[in-house]
């Protein structure tokens, strides 16, 4: 394998950049921000509405706002290497890049789960941008990690409500957290990803999908288990090995 | 190479949405016992406003 790339660079050093590069690097930034938009269309219409109390509702609607506010903050850093992400905003969740935002959330223990685990995989991919060889996304990750980190444990916190209360309740949470879970890992990617490789290579990545996906099972795992859940099965229901 | 273009005014207007759903979110928090009222209001702002959000018709908004 060639030499790591190990410069950082500004908007204005990637027209100098291989095509690879700039190809890469354009790829990152879009899927990033379909998946920042992708959250709140799975959930605003359907769950800002019917959330269980007012304070709920309120949350759903500031976590829609700074998921809004990530896509922006993507999409700006889009637009300065000359790639217009204005079209994601309205793209049909049928289109999204990955899977896990292609469906509709419907119920408070979906969107729930959602945080508890699809945020949590976002907080993962936004990490592999900390210290990369594109500077001005490295500068924007702290703030936006520190608000996904809210959104994972306020999800964290609701599914452990509805596992405690037992009964039908922690039946149907357990059903959300298996749908779930497959899709959370199917978020890594594909374990024999070249791509992957070509990311880690111009400092775009810092982990294969396949350690990524390994720590994230090791955190989250102990996580479903103290909620007295029981972990689902990692083979069951996945796109992607 | 250069900006894709509206790459300013759309941030600048994305921005301003962001921050009247914050604003709605922060005037309703410290009334959701008292003021019913004032959170219903803010709770349908946000809605207007993210519905612009998601509606994403950025070419008319940068019409404005």
């Amino acid at each position: 394998m060639d030499k790591p790339f190990t410069d950082k660079l500004e908007a204005s050093d990637v027209p100098k950049m291989e095509a690879e590069y700039q190809d890469l690097l354009k790829r990152v930034l879009a899927i990033q921000a379909d998946c920042e938009i992708g959250g709140p269309h799975l959930y605003v219409r359907t769950i800002l509405p019917t959330a269980p109390s007012k304070v709920d509702q309120l949350i759903v609607a500031r976590t829609a706002a700074e998921e809004a506010d990530h896509y922006r903050k993507v999409a700006r850093l889009a637009g300065e290497v000359g790639l217009d992400l204005s079209h994601i905003l309205s793209r049909p969740n049928q289109e999204r890049y990955v899977n896990a935002f292609r469906g509709t959330i419907t119920s408070w223990e979906e969107f729930a789960v959602f945080g508890f685990l699809i945020d949590r995989v976002g907080r993962y991919q936004l990490e592999e941008f900390i210290g990369c060889s594109f500077a001005p996304l490295d500068r924007i990750l702290p703030d936006v990690i520190v608000e996904e980190r809210a959104h994972i444990e306020y999800g964290q916190n609701k599914t452990a409500e509805f596992a405690a209360r037992g009964g039908a309740s922690k039946e149907k949470i357990q059903r959300v957290v298996n749908a779930w879970y497959a899709k959370a890992l199917d978020m890594f990617g594909n374990s024999n990803s070249r791509r992957s490789e070509r990311y880690r290579h111009w400092g775009l990545k810092r982990r294969t999908n396949t350690q990524a996906r390994q720590e994230y099972i090791r955190e989250v795992n102990p996580l479903i288990e103290a909620m007295g859940l029981s972990v689902p099965d990692p083979n069951v229901g996945r796109e992607f090995v | 190479m250069t900006q894709a273009p509206n790459t300013q005014a759309l941030d600048e207007h994305m921005k301003e949405m962001v921050l009247a759903l914050h604003a709605a979110v922060n005037r309703a928090m410290p009334h959701l016992k008292d003021d019913p009222k004032l959170v219903d209001q803010a709770l349908r702002d946000c809605e207007e406003i993210l519905d612009v959000v998601l509606e994403g018709n950025v070419s008319e908004w940068l019409a404005r």
